[in-house]
């Protein structure tokens, strides 16, 4: 089966100054449709820069990207825009929720850029917050929530378009042991409910409880690759 | 992102920098106010001007003249403006009236006073058109055999009668001395009781072999000729009077070419001091002598020339028309349409030079709503990475960047249109009141005709989004990546 995303021999490199930094060299991953697949790394390992190229919002120095084959790369700024308005959801570790909109805005605002009509984004991202829990949240700003009630809220704002994929970054750095097992659980219900789900974490065993399979990066490079329970230690 | 999503997302972005907002809106607001109430105040002045012409029937109206001695630019004699002249002109399509410029030196007796001035005949038809229709008192005459005139506010400032009205119906008698030919004929022969016949007695009848002599005496009595009909013109004058009522006052005012004397009367009334002989003026004899109707009836007569003469025709009709038409013929034209064409350049110059004023002070509003924008790109660089992430296009932030400053633009306008009107009212208001206080016609200085408020509109809104360009495209070109990441 043709994966639903692939990397072949990807290289993002930047310059600092006089030298050039190999954010990531020569990588080639593959993330099944359906899939809860889990990048695991060190600060630096690379893992963030892979994301932000699967997710389409930064472009190679070489290499592919293939969306169900057809090449991301090859794509237009306008189509990359249409495919992160319509097939992705994206979680930041620092939520990145917009302060001066409340929690219903932000939600959607997903929704302004595909093509929704008012009425429906409305409509659709009350009921997402309403099923994580935030009915009563709604007209806060992100200012006047705890730190797992933001996670939720940017959940609800990834998913509410109905993503072909979800990428979340570091989706738990932020938060308690409490508000990080609700965040993972959520992402793998969501997962359970036919959502491809690509996980970077430096959390090798949030990663072995809830992927399907961990890609494991150091220094830009993919070290090894691991199916669920077998990563034990390998960081 | 539709653009009713745009406009919601700036207006809430607006909104919540309130301050900044206000204070931009504001520049863009006075500058506006500059460019209108500048503005309007050359538009004000063309809009009196316009109305001053269409009240008098200006643009409907041509004065017709020879040209000038020297000024001939062909070796064919300039044409004569004489009675052929004018049912020529009269036949010309759209021509309602002609009637030529009259007028002899008169002595006014006006109650009390006695005042040296111009009396014009014209006819009853003439006074009824509109450049005549602005009486301050009374009416125009009745018909052209009728005993009224038509007297101005000046003779009757001249004659001390303060209140136009109060003249209306009053006697005025109009009187000419005139000199006739056969006064200057008798002078000839005879002056201060020495005849002809006795100064040729004196003559030596032999000497007249000699030429010297014959010469010497021949120049002399020619001169002697010569002065004796000249003193006889200008010293034997009989005075003819005729008494007239006053049945209208008009403004005095001279405009251009055309030429409106204190005294205007009915053709008929004029008719009775020129049959008579010839008005004190050396410049009439001289021209009669010239034209030789000095030895004839120089009324109604064939040969009698006139300097100018003035149509009036179809506003419907085109001025070049009847110019082309007219000067077909040899004459000189004058007519206010053309004028009025030359002073509306003038204005436009007013306006311009007014409106870059008003456009400087935009200008440097304008940097101002730069200014805000750079600023708010820098405090939302997040926010724009953000969306970027949710399927913003840069095309999406460059728009949303633009309605930004165009509200700014579109607020600043519509707040600077009101207030630059509301102070060209003020400040009409108070120089009517001041020309009131002076006597003088109160007039509207300004005016905001639909043309300045859609120039302002656009200029405001225009600079505005100009003035948005640039800091659109910097925010559309900002890397989602640099902008998300956690620093």
């Amino acid at each position: 089966m043709e994966p639903y995303l692939q990397t072949v021999s990807l290289c993002r490199y930047y310059r600092r100054g006089p030298h050039e930094v190999k954010a990531l060299d020569n990588v080639s991953v593959a993330v099944n449709k359906g899939e809860y697949l889990a990048l695991l790394g060190s600060s630096g390992s690379g893992k963030t820069t892979l994301l932000n190229l699967l997710a389409g919002l930064d472009t190679p120095t070489s290499g592919t990207v293939a969306l169900e084959g057809s090449p991301l790369t090859g794509m237009s700024r306008r189509e990359l825009s249409a495919y992160r308005a319509r097939k992705v959801g994206m979680i930041f570790q620092s939520f990145n929720l917009i302060s001066h909109y409340t929690a219903l805005q932000n939600v959607e605002a997903a929704l302004l850029f595909n093509g929704t009509p008012p009425a429906e984004r409305r409509r659709a991202s009350a009921a997402m917050l309403e099923s994580l829990g935030l009915a009563d949240r709604m007209t806060h700003r992100p200012g006047d929530l705890s730190g797992g009630e933001q996670q939720r809220v940017a959940v609800a704002r990834a998913v509410v378009k109905r993503p072909e994929i979800l990428f979340a970054d570091e989706p738990t750095g932020n938060l308690d042991y409490d508000n990080s097992r609700s965040i993972a659980g959520l992402l793998q219900s969501l997962n359970a409910g036919g959502l491809t789900v690509v996980l970077v974490t430096h959390n090798h065993e949030m990663a072995q409880e809830y992927a399907h399979r961990t890609v494991r990066m150091q220094y830009g490079r993919v070290t090894g690759t691991d199916l669920a329970g077998a990563t034990g230690g390998a960081l | 992102m539709t653009f009713r999503d745009l406009v919601i997302l700036a207006a809430g972005n607006l909104w919540r920098m309130k301050l900044r907002t206000t204070l931009t809106i504001s520049g863009v607001l006075i500058a506006i106010t500059a460019f209108v109430a500048m503005v309007s105040f050359g538009a004000g002045n063309q809009a009196y001007v316009e109305k001053q012409f269409n009240k008098l029937g200006l643009f409907s109206t041509m004065q017709v003249f020879v040209e000038k001695k020297g000024q001939e630019t062909d070796s064919a004699p300039a044409p004569k403006l004489d009675a052929a002249a004018l049912e020529r002109l009269s036949a010309i399509p759209g021509v309602n009236l002609v009637y030529p410029y009259d007028a002899m030196m008169v002595k006014v007796r006006l109650g009390d006073s006695v005042v040296s001035t111009k009396a014009q005949a014209l006819p009853a038809a003439a006074v009824r058109t509109k450049l005549f229709s602005g009486l301050v008192a009374g009416i125009a005459f009745s018909g052209d055999s009728s005993r009224q005139a038509i007297v101005s506010d000046d003779l009757l400032h001249r004659a001390g009668i303060t209140r136009p009205d109060s003249a209306v119906g009053m006697s005025i008698i109009v009187s000419v001395r005139v000199s006739t030919l056969d006064s200057a004929l008798a002078h000839v022969l005879t002056d201060r009781g020495v005849s002809l016949f006795d100064r040729a007695k004196k003559v030596h009848v032999d000497s007249l072999l000699h030429a010297p002599y014959r010469s010497k005496v021949l120049r002399s009595e020619a001169g002697e000729v010569v002065r004796r009909f000249f003193t006889g013109f200008t010293d034997a004058q009989a005075t003819i009077s005729d008494t007239l009522t006053v049945c209208g006052v008009r403004q005095e005012g001279r405009m251009g070419r055309l030429r409106i004397e204190d005294v205007i009367m009915p053709v008929a009334s004029a008719k009775r001091f020129k049959a008579t002989g010839f008005g004190g003026s050396p410049i009439e004899i001289i021209t009669a002598m010239s034209n030789g109707s000095i030895f004839g009836s120089t009324d109604e007569g064939e040969s009698r020339t006139y300097s100018q003469v003035t149509l009036d025709f179809d506003p419907k009709v085109l001025y070049t028309t009847i110019r082309d038409s007219v000067e077909k013929m040899g004459f000189k034209t004058f007519s206010f349409a053309a004028e009025f064409a030359e002073i509306q350049r003038v204005f436009v110059y007013l306006d311009l030079a007014l409106g870059v004023v008003g456009l400087i002070a935009l200008l440097t509003a304008s940097l101002g709503i730069a200014n805000t924008m750079i600023m708010s790109i820098n405090e939302r660089r997040r926010e724009i990475g953000v969306l970027k992430s949710l399927g913003a296009d840069e095309s999406d932030i460059r728009y949303l960047f633009l309605v930004e400053s165009g509200a700014i633009g579109v607020l600043g306008t519509l707040g600077g249109i009101l207030a630059g009107w509301t102070i060209t009212r003020i400040v009409s208001a108070i120089a009517q009141r001041y020309m009131k206080g002076e006597g003088i016609p109160p007039i509207d200085l300004f005016a905001l005709p639909v043309w300045l408020v859609l120039i302002a509109l656009a200029f405001g809104i225009g600079v505005s989004l100009l003035a948005g360009f640039y800091p659109a495209a910097r925010a559309a070109r900002i890397d989602p990546v640099a902008a998300l990441r956690n620093d």
